[in-house]
């Protein structure tokens, strides 16, 4: 059977820069990956979301819970223009924050995009989040985005491929 | 003139190109498992000729390996027991071979292989079954998306999993979701016969052309001395229009049997589109 798990790309900041951009993404695939550890240029924190296709429309969505020690909770949002992963701006200068978010049959042009992510702000909180990107178009770029701040250097950034038989 | 090499008794004839010594046995040291693969340490032996090359050989399969010590052998099956002797060898010929190694076991090289996937056609679907499931991998994963074409409004048209067609009470799960107003719930329940992966999924008269997506950890699946586990995180949001959820859960069912059948299931008929892929994922 072939292996069904592959880096499409991976990279890792040597400079501050306010987006990374994954262009170009084969529609070969059933699922994305997208495993990142960015880190903010600002220590009041950033609040980081991403886009697909570069489109900066209303026609996001997510719905998430958490928990952070000490208190959970579940909160939404709709008709945004950021395709959120993570609930607040919980990037910051320390690189304390994770996120894998999956991104389910980002290739087939006849249904919407659900996207599962789970991330881990190491001193504060989990939270796990579903995302919703009202398109039937196919992923084709993914662009992530530190808020109105900077990811520094040393974020990284890897996407995945997986495929189905 | 002749000429005795005084430890092989090989003769050679002066003028000519001397023969080198026989090598003697070299001492075998230990074995160390690796990922489908062994390290073998040797010391080569103190008495007769020099060896120019070492080889270790494994035992089953034959598979070798040569260079100073420790030797790499690549190639082995994870999973099965292998011992190894080693040789040394010149231009003269090749040693008897050492004692034999201590035993070791090699692990599976990580790999995330596809096992199969169904997509739900026009007509739609009451089930998707995964059949005659290979026991080569160490975990299972399921990644899909889900839909019922049911307009009901009532109800929760959950999907959930059974394993091996068991539909008795030998499950149990339990269910972390938020639906974005505020409070995190919590649900589940002892003795049931099913796992739900999740709750109050799309139905037909939702949000048009959106599905949960799932995805659903079978861990040690192949396991026949204890119960088997399942985690799920699973989600669906529906822009606020009707009811969304994002949920983490835990499974168990209460059997030694290693999983050879999934049947995922919707509280009624898939949609167009559902779509659940199996995966098995090896290495420890």
């Amino acid at each position: 059977m072939a292996l069904t798990y592959e880096k499409i790309a991976s990279t890792t900041l040597s400079s501050t820069q306010s987006t990374v951009t994954f262009s170009s993404i084969s529609n070969s695939y059933t699922d994305l990956v997208l495993v990142m550890n960015p880190i903010s240029n600002t220590t009041s924190g950033s609040y980081p979301y991403l886009r697909f296709n570069g489109d900066s429309g209303t026609n996001y969505s997510r719905t998430m819970m958490q928990g952070t020690g000490s208190a959970a909770q579940s909160d939404k949002s709709s008709n945004s223009s950021e395709g959120y992963f993570i609930y607040g701006n919980q990037v910051t200068t320390d690189a304390a924050f994770n996120a894998i978010v999956n991104i389910q049959n980002y290739s087939n042009t006849t249904t919407n995009k659900t996207f599962l992510s789970r991330t881990n702000v190491a001193s504060d909180r989990t939270e796990a989040l579903v995302g919703l990107w009202r398109s039937t178009s196919a992923i084709t770029s993914i662009t992530i985005y530190c808020g109105s701040n900077s990811f520094v250097s040393g974020s990284t950034f890897t996407l995945y491929g997986i495929l189905k038989a | 003139m002749t000429i005795t090499n005084k430890v092989s008794s090989k003769s050679v004839m002066a003028g000519n190109t001397p023969i080198a010594d026989v090598v003697d046995a070299p001492t075998i040291g230990t074995a160390t498992a690796g990922v489908e693969s062994a390290t073998v340490t040797y010391t080569a032996a103190a008495t007769g000729g020099t060896a120019t090359t070492f080889t270790a050989t494994s035992n089953p399969g034959s598979l070798t390996g040569t260079g100073a010590s420790p030797i790499t052998v690549s190639g082995l099956t994870a999973s099965t027991a292998y011992t190894f002797t080693v040789r040394g060898s010149n231009s003269t010929g090749t040693s008897p071979a050492s004692a034999a190694s201590n035993s070791v076991t090699p692990t599976a090289a990580p790999s995330f292989e596809s096992i199969a996937s169904v997509t739900v056609s026009s007509g739609g679907a009451s089930s998707i079954s995964f059949t005659s499931i290979p026991l080569t991998y160490t975990n299972l994963q399921i990644r899909g998306i889900g839909r019922t074409s049911d307009a009901s409004t009532g109800g929760n048209l959950a999907t959930y999993i059974r394993f091996n067609s068991d539909s008795g009470n030998n499950y149990a799960f339990h269910q972390l979701s938020g639906s974005g107003g505020g409070t995190v719930g919590a649900g589940g329940g002892q003795s049931q016969n099913l796992i739900y992966t999740i709750h109050a999924g799309p139905r037909g008269n939702d949000l048009a052309n959106t599905f949960s997506a799932q995805i659903i950890d079978i861990l040690d699946y192949k396991n026949t001395s204890k119960y088997k586990t399942v985690r799920v995180l699973g989600g669906h949001d529906m822009n606020n229009t009707t009811a969304q959820r994002m949920a983490l859960n835990s499974g168990l069912w209460m059997s030694t049997s290693a999983i050879t059948r999934i049947d995922i299931y919707l509280e009624s008929t898939m949609a167009q589109y559902t779509q659940f892929a199996l995966y098995g994922i090896k290495g420890s």
